[in-house]
């Protein structure tokens, strides 16, 4: 491929920080795993000036697992959550979704941080994460800043991520002890392709009644969504197939999908409806 | 993964050393190592590297085009442009082998003024590196003004309809008259009427094609290529406007062609270039290349209209095609005739009306494809049998059962099969072999569904096929096999020095194999229409028998017996019953060198020749054999999303005798896979001529996680007309596997999708149009 | 790094040294300098034709920047046998019929072997999930299953893969 740049590559993350500050956005990009941006340079879709490759900074990895909180280097693969006995254990739909994440090599490569920065609607990792209520960390040379992964999208492909910064972490607190946590992708083939609709939902339960609801829409509108009112409905009460069905309904208002060339955006609407009710009632039944 | 049941004749294999074994191909160690090279992996000093400059429109006018500043570039060594180009236009007929005198097919080399389909070529670009030539090509300018295009083939049909080329947009017709439709119609206690449709599919080989070019010493332009047909040579020579004999093809092994590499790709632009800077050009296309580079498959909408007593016997069919040919004819008439050929399917069906048209369009040009129009036919008659069989309330199997062809019957074309008619067995074996349905619960349904299948083996009889082969013993007992024929991957080489050994007495290790030279290695033909086993086995089982015979009768005279009691057998040569009779093959070599016992043979093999089909009745020989089977499969749907998974996959062939077994469940087990993408997750799109599945992202062939373990079942009759009793399996092994598959949902969601390919979004909208037609 | 520098590789046990615009993937790189078991399908990470081992771990040379594999440990399916000493899995692949056209045979290769160096005993799920961004055009996988399972055999038995 051609692409003109200055590739870069620093061994510790404040000096690849400092090459991406005061740069003007879009003039410089982070090179993770490589496995969007590569592709988009010899489409000519990104053409910064300057690449910086981060994988000679060692301290972006690694799975962490606190009394309250596991954390995620930025710089996880998608390989590291499908044989992670932590993820598997904390956060299953994580792995069910690293499963279904394009194929070995790709997942070999992959980074968590790069599945949410590449700000796709169709990233797979994206709705499991959310309905954990994940927290990504955002570094620059000016400092910190914690992000809701909720509220880091605001539209088709774009984020609240400042061309300077990296996300360096990927944080949430751990289920409660009740819980499910799951996904199913839905795809033109199964094997590595893009998600027509993606939907992770995770319930908890104390006393009899669903004490969280969470429920994380992929591929349906400009970004990953949530369905609050969806979840509102569920939370606070014991289940019932009306009311799952209801919830289910609910969700399907919640998105905004689009026809394109895999699929249409009735289509969409319908699998939301089925898949949200499914997942619900899934869980529902593996915790009563 | 994969179950192997074979039937044979008892007592009939107990001779054979070398084949019917599945012997490890010759091809597959070097293959395994990457120590094989394909086209793309040689390189010349001085190589040039080319790339070709496309049009992104469908139809257009070419207004302008400036290459100046491409030409400018520091590295660009030489851009061509139809203006650089004599008015000479490049044939796309079939592979002229035969010398036939062609139709009127002939395509621009590049565009010249008008643009007919997204991707045509408009430049050509050379220069000393990859990176240089993109950027080159980001260099040249081109202005296209829209003209009206037509993107389907009813609509361009029309009067007022844009023209794509020529005087009207009819590129073929063909049509079968025989017997009484009419009064068979009449007859009929039920007519039963559908049409299936079928969509655009891309070849998807692994290797996109590639080549390398260089003139020679004596002024022959040698191309190095990755292609089906080494016999292009002479149409390359005319386009580029050298003699014959001043091209030559060296073929390397492919990386999969499956008739993507049939016509002419990359070669025309390579001797053009190459004779114009005078330097080694290098062409590799990339995907996106090779997706708006090659023909793709015929999509076809066929209407069926079947007579039937209620007690299941099809008393007259009456079938309706139009094939989507695109912009350029290339191979449509042959895609259609087959297709014509095989509209009734493997029934005996007395009285039956076909007429079909092909008709350009603006789309990307349609040409070969594994089952060439065979296999659309069979996706529509196998699902029209299901659907006759559910309309009279009989078992789709008893129905067909009613109906089989059998040795000796006339099929679509009045000519009588010779060979075994297998289907009956095939069916019921590959049924069989689903076993017990695999329980589900809602809202997953079980289905079931077979196909049967008729497909061709040998090209065209009017044709006037040949093959030759060259076979030679060396004096220290090794054997060299020379054929001009192309190894696409099913393992067509290997299969030719079995059939040597087999012959000659000796182990599979003892021979090489030098294949597809132009110029070097006797024309086999190509390597397409299920041909090159059949053809070149044939010639080489007549070259290495006509030095067996010399052999054997050398040995006779050694031993002091008649030459028919000499075996020559596992590098020995001997006398059955006679221990003190024998020698090694090598000292019989040694023998026969020293008495000038003549070591080698070239051999010419020659198809059945007939004359053209009748153009009013479609009656006639169409192809030299047949070969027939079926496959069956077993799906599970989810009802509410419409997701299909294949649960199981069988195929069961008459293969004639399988030289080597594991090629053949190979095969088996390809076309399954092929199959299975056809009907439920492969499309091209075009949308105003303009593709829109540009890659594999959006283009998707099953991968691992998609295929079932597939269970192929060989059958042998030995009744076929290539060596040993052999058919052919190529094709066959994926025609029947896409109806297969949409029985099967059809089975499972008790309503018919009868547009390829069978999508979720489409089942669950038949479901819901099949309950609401049932609540209305 | 500008936009040009020298790097130096490590393929297949021995190091080379060649100097490269940035933007050359590893890929073209490994092409270039004559590694060409290593081949090209898509460019974008769709069909694992182009596969190699870094570090043991299987990756798609066309999305990975030479210059970002410099130090580690690079090996195509060339360096994994040869024709007198092939690794367990290149003849497996030859004896159980799982190479038709072969082009996209090493790619396949090396995903198997990143599979086996994490996973040495795995079920048909492994295998499945391991391959699956592996395409293969010809033979269905129905034989690169039975190949990657005789393989993985051959290597816990210490025979061969027949």
């Amino acid at each position: 491929m051609i692409a003109e740049f200055e590739l870069e590559t620093p061994d510790r993350l404040d000096a690849a920080l400092a090459l991406l500050a005061g740069q003007d956005a879009g003039a410089g990009a982070a090179l993770a795993g490589g496995t969007n941006l590569i592709v988009d340079l010899r489409s000519g879709r990104e053409s910064p000036a300057r690449v910086v490759d981060l994988g000679g900074i060692d301290a972006l990895r690694g799975i962490e697992v606190g009394a309250d909180a596991i954390t995620l280097g930025a710089r996880a693969t998608v390989t590291d959550l499908l044989t992670s006995p932590e993820i598997a254990a904390h956060a299953p739909a994580l792995v069910e979704a690293a499963r279904v994440f394009a194929g070995q090599m790709v997942r070999n490569a992959a980074t968590v941080a790069g599945n949410i920065a590449c700000g796709s609607p169709a990233a797979d990792l994206v709705p499991p994460l959310m309905t954990l209520d994940a927290e990504v960390t955002l570094a620059s040379t000016t400092g910190e800043r914690v992000v809701p992964l909720a509220e880091y999208f605001t539209g088709y492909r774009a984020d609240v991520r400042r061309g300077d910064e990296l996300i360096t972490r990927i944080r949430w607190p751990r289920l409660p002890e009740s819980s499910v946590h799951g996904f199913h992708k839905l795809a033109r083939r199964k094997g590595d392709a893009i998600t027509v609709v993606g939907v992770s939902v995770a319930l908890s339960v104390a006393g009899g009644r669903c004490s969280r609801a969470r429920i994380a829409l992929g591929a349906v509108a400009p970004m990953v969504v949530r369905a609050p009112k969806a979840e509102a409905m569920l939370e606070g009460v014991a289940l019932t197939p009306a009311l799952i069905e209801d919830a289910a309904r609910q969700a399907v208002e919640e998105c905004t999908p689009i026809d394109d060339i895999r699929a249409t955006a009735a289509y969409r609407r319908h699998c939301v409806h089925v898949l949200t009710r499914r997942l619900v009632t899934a869980a529902w039944d593996r915790l009563v | 993964m994969t179950g192997t049941e074979r039937a044979r004749d008892a007592g009939a294999n107990i001779g054979y050393r070398q084949i019917g074994r599945p012997l490890i191909r010759t091809d597959a160690p070097g293959k395994a190592v990457g120590k094989t090279p394909y086209a793309g992996d040689y390189t010349m000093p001085g190589m040039l590297h080319a790339k070709v400059v496309r049009s992104p429109l469908a139809s257009a006018r070419l207004e302008r085009l400036d290459v100046v500043a491409a030409r400018a570039l520091p590295g660009v060594v030489c851009v061509l442009t139809a203006a650089d180009l004599p008015d000479r236009l490049a044939p796309t007929d079939i592979p002229g082998q035969t010398g036939q005198a062609r139709l009127k097919t002939d395509q621009q080399i590049l565009v010249r003024e008008r643009v007919r389909y997204h991707g045509e070529p408009v430049a050509l670009i050379a220069d000393e590196s990859r990176d240089i030539a993109e950027r080159a090509a980001g260099l040249v300018e081109a202005d296209y003004a829209p003209l009206p295009g037509v993107f389907d083939p009813e609509e361009a049909l029309k009067p007022g309809a844009p023209i794509v080329q020529g005087e009207d947009n009819v590129v073929a017709e063909h049509r079968i008259r025989k017997g009484d439709v009419a009064a068979g119609m009449a007859e009929a206690d039920l007519v039963i009427e559908n049409t299936f449709r079928t969509q655009f599919i891309e070849h998807a080989f692994l290797e996109p094609e590639v080549g390398l070019a260089w003139v020679d010493e004596n002024e022959v332009i040698n191309i190095r290529v990755s292609t089906q047909v080494i016999e292009h040579f002479r149409g390359i020579a005319d386009a580029v406007g050298v003699p014959h004999n001043k091209i030559r093809i060296r073929g390397a092994l492919v990386g999969g062609g499956f008739g993507g590499k049939e016509d002419v790709t990359v070669e025309t632009y390579l001797a053009l270039l190459a004779l114009r800077t005078g330097r080694p050009v290098r062409l590799e296309y990339t995907r996106e290349d090779s997706f708006l580079g090659h023909g793709k498959r015929h999509p076809f909408k066929m209407t069926y209209r079947t007579g039937v007593t209620r007690y299941g016997r099809i008393t007259a069919l009456e079938v309706d095609m139009i094939a989507d040919a695109g912009a350029y004819v290339f191979l449509s008439p042959y895609v259609l005739l087959y297709a014509v050929v095989a509209a009734p399917g493997p029934y005996r069906i007395d009285n039956l009306k076909v007429d079909a048209r092909a008709v350009a369009t603006n789309n990307m040009f349609t040409s070969a494809f594994r089952g060439f129009g065979g296999a659309q036919a069979c996706i529509a008659y196998e699902q029209q049998m299901d659907e006759v069989a559910k309309a009279i309330g009989m078992d789709r199997i008893a129905f067909r059962r009613r109906n089989y062809l059998r040795t000796g019957d006339p099929i679509s074309t009045g000519y009588p099969i010779q060979s075994a008619v297998w289907t009956e067995d095939c069916v019921d074996r590959a049924i069989e072999a689903l076993g017990a349905p695999t329980p589900a619960a809602s809202p997953v349904r079980i289905g079931r569904g077979v196909a049967a299948y008729q497909q061709s083996y040998g090209r065209l009889t009017f044709l006037h096929d040949t093959s030759e082969a060259w076979v030679g013993v060396e004096v220290d007992g090794t054997v060299i096999v020379r054929s001009g024929v192309t190894d696409i991957g099913a393992g067509q080489t290997s299969a030719l020095g079995q059939i040597a050994v087999e012959i000659l007495g000796v182990t599979l290790d003892q021979v090489v194999i030098y294949n597809s030279d132009s110029a070097v290695t006797p024309l086999a033909g190509t390597t397409t229409a299920t041909r090159a086993l059949y053809m070149t086995g044939n010639a080489v089982h007549m070259a290495a028998g006509a030095i067996r015979e010399r052999f054997a009768a050398r040995a006779a005279e050694a031993f002091g017996v008649e030459a028919r009691e000499i075996e020559m057998a596992d590098n020995r040569v001997f006398v059955a019953g006679r221990p003190e009779l024998e020698m090694s093959f090598v000292d019989l070599v040694t023998l026969c060198a020293a008495d000038g016992v003549h070591r080698s043979e070239l051999a010419i093999f020659r198809a059945p020749f007939s004359d053209k089909l009748d153009p009013e009745t479609g009656q006639g020989q169409a192809h030299p054999d047949y070969t027939y089977g079926a496959h069956a499969v077993e799906v599970a749907v989810d009802i509410e999303t419409g997701e299909v998974t294949v649960l199981k996959s069988v195929g069961a062939h008459d293969v004639g005798q399988a030289i080597n077994p594991a090629a053949v469940e190979g095969q088996i087990e390809g076309g399954a896979a092929q199959g299975q993408g056809y009907a439920l997750s492969e499309e091209m799109v075009y949308r105003e001529g303009e593709l829109v599945t540009p890659s594999f992202s959006e283009y998707l062939i099953p991968t691992a996680m998609d295929v079932p373990q597939i269970k192929s079942i060989i059958l042998e009759s030995r009744s076929g007309i290539g060596p040993f009793g052999a058919k052919g399996i190529g094709e066959p092994a994926l025609t029947p596997v896409a109806p297969a598959i949409a029985n099967a949902v059809a089975d499972a969601i008790g309503a018919r999708v009868h547009d390829l390919p069978i999508t979720p979004e489409k089942i669950v909208n038949a479901i819901a149009a099949a309950r609401e037609k049932e609540e209305g | 790094m500008p936009k040009e520098k020298n790097v130096t590789l490590t393929v297949n046990g021995r190091q080379v040294t060649a100097r490269l615009p940035s933007h050359r993937t590893l890929l073209e790189a490994l092409r270039d300098l004559g590694f060409v078991d290593v081949k090209r399908g898509c460019e974008k990470g769709d069909c694992g034709a182009c596969a190699v081992l870094v570090d043991g771990v299987a990756i798609d040379s066309c999305l990975t920047l030479a210059a970002s594999v410099e130090g580690r440990a690079i090996t195509t399916v060339a360096g994994l046998g040869d024709r007198d000493a092939p690794h367990p899995l290149q003849d497996a692949f030859a004896a159980s019929g799982a190479v038709q056209c072969g082009y996209c045979t090493p790619g396949l290769i090396v995903a198997a072997q990143s599979l086996l160096n994490r996973t040495p005993e795995p079920t048909d799920d492994d295998i499945r999930l391991a391959l699956s961004g592996n395409l293969c055009r010809c033979t269905g996988y129905a034989k690169i299953f039975d190949a990657v399972r005789a393989a993985a055999r051959a290597l816990r038995d210490g025979g061969d893969a027949r």
